[in-house]
């Protein structure tokens, strides 16, 4: 019981803390307020006692594959809100304005659905498993490891995008929220496969090389929604979110450098 | 905020549109396997199913306690509640074996699909 939690919990952990410990970093490299983060935590823990006290209903919705719809509309939010947030704060980077209450919203929007996606699964299986009063010692002790395990995880994440200039922070941690992104739609193609909404197969297989239950691959799993063996339509589709957040990225980070040096000549 | 609201729904009704036209191929009729959860063990626990065939594979959670199957060769993972049964569709699959297990009891709940 006592490793189970642990491995569980810290897989659950890892992806939203490191969403949440990249999107931080940023904003305090950028003077934008963190006030909204704790709203974000705390609208996610909310929604993880709701999505995960409802998860039978839901399950049953669109002939029994509600599940998956729900987990994949989730990812396709996230990914969403993490294209906005990039680009708003790609416009900081060379327009240091204090920044709009749009911003603050969607990376809020983002933490809580990035908990809300790992919380209600956190949520069903502590709720289930306290009950028999023989595991209730090693859920509770393994899940305080595993929390403790993804949250020093994440701390140190945070400090080590802070070593950097904000210039190479912004541009580094865009780069580590885009294969976040990326790795939503890769999940959340997954799940349509499952509900057979997607078309399955195997690209390729790397599981020799690379196996998703090996440490280096879980995290991989964490940081990228690393897949061993995708499918050609998940390839297709991961490619096509990569592409699109990368060059909308890009566009946006010359728009504010030309801003800026328009700005500069203006002034001089 | 408002322009980003406004632009939401637009990216949601094109991805539901996208999303609806595999959906009714997913209507058709497909060979349904069943195992059940009991005491966290599967039964079956080696499952022989059609190889190159989609299938629709019923998971009967006979427990009270929730349990996630899960396979990292087949690429699955779903949460079952207690006396819930679950709809997982799987395959085409090439021959060969692919284990799956309970990511909530990993010891005990294991088994494996044999496509052939």
């Amino acid at each position: 019981m006592l490793l189970t939690s642990v491995v569980i919990i810290i897989r659950e952990v890892l992806e939203a803390a490191l969403l949440i410990s990249i999107l931080l970093s940023m904003c305090r490299q950028l003077r934008i307020s963190q006030a909204w983060f704790k709203w974000g935590v705390l609208a996610g823990l909310l929604g993880s006692v709701l999505y995960g006290s409802q998860m039978g209903a839901i399950s049953q919705m669109w002939d029994g594959v509600g599940q998956e719809l729900s987990d994949a509309s989730i990812q396709a939010l996230i990914y969403l809100c993490l294209l906005y947030s990039c680009r708003k704060l790609l416009f900081y980077l060379h327009n240091p304005h204090p920044a709009g209450s749009g911003l603050l919203s969607v990376m809020g929007a983002a933490i809580a659905l990035a908990v809300i996606r790992e919380g209600s699964e956190i949520y069903i299986y502590l709720s289930a498993f306290q009950q028999s009063s023989e595991s209730r010692m090693g859920l509770y002790s393994g899940s305080a490891i595993g929390l403790g395990i993804g949250f020093s995880f994440c701390a140190l994440f945070y400090y080590w995008l802070l070593s950097f200039s904000p210039r190479r922070a912004v541009l580094l941690g865009c780069g580590l929220l885009s294969l976040v992104a990326g790795g939503m739609v890769l999940q959340g193609c997954k799940m349509l496969t499952q509900a057979d909404w997607l078309p399955d197969g195997q690209a390729w297989d790397t599981s020799n090389l690379l196996p998703e239950d090996g440490l280096p691959g879980q995290l991989l799993y964490a940081m990228m929604g690393y897949e061993a063996s995708p499918s050609p339509a998940q390839v297709a589709i991961y490619a096509a979110a990569i592409l699109l957040m990368l060059a909308s990225l890009l566009l946006s980070y010359r728009q504010g450098a030309k801003r800026l040096s328009s700005e500069t000549s203006a002034a001089e | 905020m408002t322009r980003l609201i406004g632009k939401l729904p637009m990216c949601w009704l094109s991805l539901l549109t996208l999303l609806l036209l595999p959906a009714a191929a997913a209507l058709a009729d497909k060979p349904v396997f069943n195992i059940e959860i009991r005491e966290h063990l599967f039964s079956p626990s080696e499952l022989r199913v059609p190889a190159n065939t989609k299938i629709k594979l019923l998971v009967h959670n006979l427990d009270s306690t929730p349990e996630e199957f899960e396979s990292y060769e087949l690429n699955r993972e779903k949460v079952i509640l207690g006396g819930h049964k679950a709809v997982i569709f799987i395959g085409p699959l090439p021959v060969g074996n692919y284990p799956f297990f309970g990511e909530f009891n990993p010891k005990s709940a294991q088994g494996k699909i044999i496509a052939e």
